[in-house]
């Protein structure tokens, strides 16, 4: 390599670099010229020998007696360069109106998505944590190993909870609640006293007294340390006694369940309802005082209907104490297994593992414990935070892109302050000043539309989300965010603008204005990756929801009503079916708690035919339906026969479908025996499979008899007119049940109603990928504008050399097309993978095709495309004089 | 100006300035140290040694014409000045009066 001026050689050049970094200035030509003629010298000799010479000379020279005095940076702003500072970002900034709103309204977009997004992270992290002695409150929760499948646990039998106090010192209180719908809890219809009308009450609960206090309850009414004490009494809620008993008192009144006077419930107790961050919200807490459910039921170990909580001791050794739960199982759990030889049982019980669960941590469920109640589900709050976090960077990425892209306007101010003396310090801060001022401009643009916004927001996904106005730090930290993000995204553009050189300014050389970049182009395959991702997202969940939606169940879901409630007409109810069966529309009516969707009635028991033992029965449904099922809900016999109410012999008759027929292993299950519980059953049909979990799982074994099972009655409907149709039927619920309200709601509202998690995911997901996509198209928007701009000249020359208009506009966009397919690339297996992982959560799930990636691909051209082309097109069809006459 | 001491290599390098005096910098100084002396010499001890008995007084520097060599950049010529040829001059006083006082036997 040889200098073109003298024929000296050049020296590593890197050394050469690192001298002229750290050297003094005025020792540096002295320095550098005898290192250089040396070099050159030696280089006629030996060019690796002249070479490593010079290397060793330049590490040798690195000593204090050379070294530059460090710069202290005193960025030497008084309060007129500051204000200067924000008069010339302002100046700057209108002056550029267009770019400046490309690059404020893209981080207002991603700040209203941050916003809001926090703003459902912060409820959701915050319930349960306004206990006051909430450090000493766990639930106890077991993890079992039982034939290789782990399962997890909150429900204990009922003498769990006094043997705990019993046996650890350090327990200073235990509280149980049995939410059970079989024993009565869940959904009753109550009525007062005085009142004949009863209404629907869902959250019906059976309670320890003590559980009250560990859940540090208000007591308005009644004696908070024994309202439950004493057997059948109940303590509601305030806004439940606003709706029974106005604002007079209710203490000593009496509430009946279902219509059955001959069980009084005296009210002991009325409390301030539970904060709405309070995992337990129940209304009506009945007394579990010498309760037993069913003959011996409190003393029972081997039944689970009971959810703990205990309360420590301060400063208790949790790790300790949960290792001496252990003891438990062999006092407690396993005598009675023994003694019945449930081996199955003991095994179950052998494999029991105790965790407590800190009570803070129980509605984000990050055990996923399956308990009934209400929960937020912890990995969607990582889903969100992330996609809000990356819609922001594409802001950024958006403000750093054209703020480097229109850096040739800048070279003039920059190399004019240079020469008069500006620091580059100074410089750097001038262009942060700038970049903190858009950015704040930004934020309160991105708050106002964050306030408008977050009605729609709440209504969408069925939250009531409010702006924390009245927390001190809210304001506070908005501001430091905002300036934050100025600096972040500032940073870079401000080193890369103040690091011209006045002379190439002076030189009229205008530096990279029109070349592209490595890092621009990067950050803008960056931002399609992310909007490609998200796409993909948003296709997949929406089609995984129509599949849900329309995916053949195996019975009928369509027109189907479902009247609940109904065991309150007590024997009355098969005369009500036989008037329902008298209006026009309606083709069939069923007698029955057990239907195929979420929040009806379950029962699970162990079925097992005349050669197989107890032990190895197979798990599997136990329904109690009526003759007309079958026909009501549209399932398919493929074997066998339906029930028949001509024939008697049925009470004993069996139903059951494919899955529990493959169980058995029998070709033909036609005649065969099964028992269960109840007794012993003849199965004289298979039923095809049909969904009565959610697709999310398996279809698992299931058997059904005819029993009376009271409290829903579904109805077939065949109407074009469905109000008219219920009208007759609540017409005839009146005359049957006066004092009752008709309580309805459609099979297929229900099935809907059980995804509403994926529904809500995917109206988060739509929402958040047209921001990105706005973002990052308007990023690519000014970008493009602005480059096409600077070409002016070029493409004015090309035209007139005779270049045709398809030719100028294939080669604005091309290069953006390019880009955009590179991030189509890279963000196909991500988004592959990343969906894969979704849909295995559901065993009934669509096919991951080439349609929705080939869809999103040329998606995201038809965007690039959509951005550019208008720029593209008016350059290309633009007089060449004009943007050659101004040179 | 008494107090001060020169180095064994200092003052080497002011023998150097003095004996090629008006035509001394850095390179030529190194090449004729590293002749006579029959060793290797880094120039960075030489810079140092300049730069500090500049500091002390005892040579004075100024700068060459912007020649076609070493890139354009300056040589900087040192000249040794009157209190530098001083010490010199009482260096070598203290020395030779020693060694004339060395008996004249053979030391083998």
């Amino acid at each position: 390599m040889k200098d073109r001026q003298s024929n000296t050689p050049t020296p590593p050049k890197y050394f050469l670099r690192f001298l002229r970094w750290y050297c003094r200035e005025d020792c540096i030509e002295e320095i550098e010229g005898d290192l250089l003629e040396i070099h050159s010298k030696m280089h006629a000799v030996s060019p690796s020998r002249a070479d490593s010479r010079f290397k060793w000379q330049v590490v040798k020279h690195f000593r204090p007696a050379f070294i530059k005095k460090a710069s202290i940076i005193r960025p030497h702003t008084s309060i007129a360069m500051f204000q200067n500072n924000l008069k010339i970002g302002w100046r700057s900034l209108t002056k550029q109106k267009f770019y400046a709103s490309i690059k404020i309204g893209g981080f207002a977009f991603g700040i209203t998505a941050c916003l809001l997004m926090g703003l459902f992270i912060r409820q959701e992290l915050s319930y349960d944590l306004h206990y006051k002695e909430g450090s000493q409150i766990y639930r106890v929760i077991r993890e079992t190993n039982f034939n290789n499948e782990l399962g997890k646990g909150a429900h204990f039998p009922s003498p769990f909870a006094s043997a705990l106090i019993e046996n650890f010192p350090e327990i200073d209180a235990v509280g149980r609640y049995n939410a059970t719908g079989q024993f009565g809890a869940g959904g009753n219809q109550v009525r007062s006293e005085e009142n004949a009308t009863s209404y629907h009450e869902d959250d019906i609960v059976f309670v320890d007294h003590d559980l009250l206090n560990i859940l540090e309850v208000n007591f308005i009414e009644g004696n908070p340390y024994n309202a439950l004490k004493t057997p059948n009494t109940v303590v509601i809620t305030a806004s439940k006694r606003q709706k029974y008993f106005k604002n007079e008192e209710a203490i000593g009144r009496v509430l009946f369940l279902n219509n059955d006077d001959s069980k009084p419930y005296v009210i002991s107790g009325v409390i301030d309802d539970f904060e709405p961050t309070s995992h337990f919200q129940h209304n009506f807490m009945i007394s579990l005082a010498n309760h037993d459910f069913y003959n011996g039921e409190s003393s029972n170990w081997q039944n689970d209907n009971y959810i703990t909580y205990i309360k420590v001791k301060p400063a208790t050794n949790i790790k300790a104490l949960t290792s001496k739960f252990a003891s438990l199982v062999k006092k407690y759990f396993l005598p009675p297994r023994i003694a019945s030889g449930n081996a199955e049982g003991i095994a179950w019980v052998k494999s029991f593992r105790f965790k407590l669960q800190p009570i803070k941590d129980i509605y984000l469920n990050v055990d996923r414990i399956r308990d009934g109640g209400k929960h937020g589900d912890i990995r969607y709050i990582w889903l969100f935070s992330s996609i809000s976090i990356f819609t922001l960077l594409i802001a950024c990425v958006n403000f750093i892109n054209l703020s480097t892209a229109k850096s040739a306007d800048r070279a003039r101010e920059v190399g004019l302050r240079k020469v008069v003396g500006s620091q580059k310090s100074s410089l750097i801060f001038r262009f942060l000043t700038e970049s903190i001022l858009l950015s704040t401009f930004a934020f309160i643009i991105g708050f106002m539309l964050t306030v408008l916004l977050l009605p729609y927001f709440n209504s969408m996904l069925n939250i009531e989300l409010m702006m924390p106005w009245s927390i001190w730090w809210f304001f506070p930290s908005l501001v430091c965010c905002a300036i934050l993000i100025g600096i972040i995204s500032g940073i870079y553009p401000s080193f890369y603008l103040s690091s011209f050189q006045p002379i190439q300014m002076l030189k009229g050389k205008v530096s990279n204005g029109t070349k592209n970049s490595t890092l621009r182009n990067g950050l803008v395959i960056f931002q399609f990756v992310i909007s490609i991702i998200l796409i993909i997202g948003t296709l997949t969940v929406t089609r995984q929801m129509d599949f849900i939606l329309n995916k053949k169940l195996g019975y009928n879901k369509d027109q189907v009503i479902m009247l609940q409630s109904t065991h309150t007409l007590g024997d009355r109810i098969k005369v009500f079916k036989q008037e329902l069966k008298k209006i026009p529309q309606i083709e069939a009516v069923s007698i029955t708690g057990y239907l195929p969707v979420a929040g009806t009635s379950r029962n699970n028991g162990g079925w097992y035919t005349p050669s197989m033992t107890e032990e190895d029965a197979i798990s599997g449904q136990q329904w109690a339906v009526d003759d007309e099922y079958v026909n009501t809900l549209g399932l398919t016999i493929i074997k066998g026969r339906d029930f028949s109410i001509a024939n008697p012999g049925d009470t004993k008759s069996l139903i059951i479908n494919e899955s529990l027929a493959s169980a058995l292993n029998l070709d033909d299950p036609i005649g065969h025996q099964l028992t269960n519980y109840l007794g012993t059953w003849t199965i004289v049909g298979v039923v095809k499979n049909f969904h009565f979990e959610s697709l999310k799982k398996e279809i698992r074994p299931l058997g059904i008899y005819i029993r009376p099972n009271n409290n829903t009655v579904i109805a077939k409907i065949n109407s074009s007119n469905m109000q008219e149709t219920i009208t007759a039927i609540a017409k005839i619920w009146k005359q049957f049940s006066p004092n009752q309200a008709i309580r309805y709601s459609f099979v297929d509202q229900e099935y809907a109603a059980m995804y509403t998690d994926v529904n809500r995911t995917n109206r988060i997901l739509t929402i958040f990928t047209v921001m990105a996509i706005v973002i990052a198209g308007l990023g690519l928007f000014g970008l493009s504008s602005y480059l096409i701009e600077q070409r002016g000249k070029e493409i004015s020359v090309r035209l007139v050399l005779g270049a045709s208009v398809k030719s100028i506009f294939q080669l604005l966009t091309s290069n953006y097309v390019k880009l955009v397919l590179i991030a189509f690339v890279i963000a196909t297996p991500i988004a592959w993978y990343m969906m894969t992982l979704w849909l295995q959560d559901y065993v009934y799930r669509i096919q991951l095709g080439w349609g929705i990636f080939m869809g999103t691909g040329l998606l995201s051209i038809a965007i690039a495309l959509l951005t550019i082309t208008y720029q593209s097109f008016q350059a290309a069809t633009m007089k060449p004089v004009d943007k050659l006459r101004s040179d | 100006m008494k107090g001060q001491t020169l180095g064994e290599f200092e003052e080497l390098v002011l023998l150097v300035v003095a004996a090629y005096h008006n035509e001394a910098y850095g390179v030529l100084i190194h090449e004729h140290l590293e002749e006579k002396l029959a060793k290797k010499v880094n120039i960075s001890a030489i810079h140092v040694a300049l730069r500090r008995m500049e500091k002390k007084g005892l040579v004075t520097s100024k700068y060459g014409g912007i020649t076609r060599d070493r890139g354009g950049r300056r040589k900087k010529f040192y000249i040794i000045t009157s209190a530098g040829k001083k010490m010199l001059d009482h260096q070598y006083q203290v020395r030779t009066s020693f060694y004339n006082q060395i008996p004249k036997i053979s030391f083998g």
